[in-house]
């Protein structure tokens, strides 16, 4: 396994996710929590990856990292777990699997069924098009679960109702 | 109107301001309940609310005369801005610990809005930055990483023209996909760097609808099924937007 390439990939994960945070326009106190959680992620991403998982595994596992860290952030830098979880899985998106699919349905539009490459590229354009709905199921699982499990309270209240008991 | 009813009137004003300013900046239907739940305990009075995407219906009611009143409010299209939820967010927990009333409620909100965003430059280069960083988690080394670079500025400096001039949210995003794609494609065309195709294939991703699907998940498994659909097809009409002005780059360019 090449650790230095995985290594690079959760350092450039973690500066996708810092554009995004800027553009939500997060407070400036969460910035370089949201730069670590989205390096995080894109290292557990990218190592599973490298044990060759399955993709959409990678994802799920890599988000819900992400929101678990996200419900500790926010009881630590008193904000929702959301503006931290959000910008940090977008790194994960997946774009390319959108963008051949995109393009294999343009090929199946334009060409006609019976041609000797269709069913090739509607093989390619299912795979294609299964991944990225799948991943995008997985992130936003990932990230909303760990939410809820926290029984839709806050940490805050979680916290306190500890303290009393 | 008599006193009484004046009072409740002004908490349903600033309950109705306080989901509203929260559903446009992004937050999921559950938290916009809970805090203007929260809110309105904490003030002493009883809420009842329906959250639909576009607007807020709210009913308070005072529990010791047993008077309420009803009104809806418009949930103006702003655009994320977690600032703002952290903020209210915050705020509400304030409410309840330190007992605050409707007028520090209000000046609150009015600071939260006033806040500053980012420096444009500040804005359009870290977007930028994110746009090369995606070039570079798909494989892309060098001049691949420039192109990304110039192309996702671009971009997003046309939809935030577009924006300003008030076209059509999803059309903003069509432009500025388009201008996006038209420079990355260039880039294909001339052939430079080692796989361009990458450049062209990220170059769009800062437009991904990430909040709306994210927030249509949670909404969805939170029970708000209405509310989660209707933010799943917002998120998909911007992919589509989105693919759209790819298309039209690739076609012009014939690649």
């Amino acid at each position: 396994m090449e650790w230095i390439a995985i290594i690079e990939k959760g350092f450039w994960a973690g500066f996708a996710a810092l554009g995004f945070a800027i553009l939500f326009n997060v407070p400036q106190r969460t910035l370089f929590m949201i730069w670590g959680m989205g390096a995080i992620g894109g290292l557990t991403k990218f190592l599973l990856l490298g044990f060759e998982m399955n993709i959409v595994l990678c994802s799920l596992a890599g988000a819900s990292f992400i929101g678990i860290l996200s419900v500790y952030a926010a009881h630590n830098k008193q904000a929702p777990p959301l503006v931290f979880s959000i910008p940090s899985v977008i790194p994960m998106v997946p774009g390319a699997f959108a963008y051949r699919m995109m393009l294999g349905c343009m090929e199946l539009a334009g060409t006609t069924s019976n041609s000797q490459t269709y069913l090739k590229t509607l093989a390619e354009t299912t795979n294609n098009g299964l991944k990225a709905i799948f991943i995008l199921i997985a992130l936003s699982a990932g990230v909303a679960i760990p939410m809820l499990v926290t029984r839709k309270d806050t940490f805050k209240r979680i916290k306190s109702n500890e303290e009393q008991e | 109107m008599d006193k009484g009813l004046k009072k409740i009137k002004e908490v349903e004003d600033m309950l109705l301001n306080v989901g509203t300013l929260l559903m446009s900046s992004g937050a999921s239907t559950g938290r916009v309940r809970t805090t203007v739940n929260r809110i309105a305990d904490a003030l002493g009075y009883n809420i009842e609310l329906l959250i639909t995407n576009r607007s807020l219906m709210l009913k308070v009611i005072d529990e010791e005369t047993d008077r309420f009143i009803a009104s809806l409010k418009r949930t103006s299209p702003h655009g994320v801005n977690f600032r703002v939820v952290s903020g209210i967010s915050r705020m509400s927990w304030k409410v309840v610990e330190e007992n605050w009333n409707v007028g520090q409620i209000n000046a609150e909100i009015d600071r939260l809005v006033a806040l500053p965003h980012y420096p444009r430059f500040i804005i359009l280069s870290s977007v930028a930055l994110a746009g090369s960083s995606f070039c570079a988690l798909f494989g892309g080394k060098g001049v691949e990483l420039v192109v990304a670079f110039v192309a996702t500025f671009f971009g997003l400096f046309v939809r935030q023209v577009s924006l300003k001039k008030r076209f059509n949210p999803y059309v903003s995003i069509f432009f500025a996909a388009f201008a996006a794609s038209l420079l990355s494609g260039l880039s294909v065309k001339l052939g430079i760097g080692g796989s361009p195709d990458l450049a062209f294939a990220t170059s769009v991703l800062f437009l991904v609808p990430g909040v709306p699907l994210i927030n249509s998940f949670t909404d969805m498994i939170d029970g708000n099924i209405l509310n989660g659909i209707t933010r799943g097809i917002h998120g998909l009409i911007i992919a589509f937007a989105i693919a759209l002005g790819l298309l039209c780059a690739k076609f012009l360019f014939n690649i």
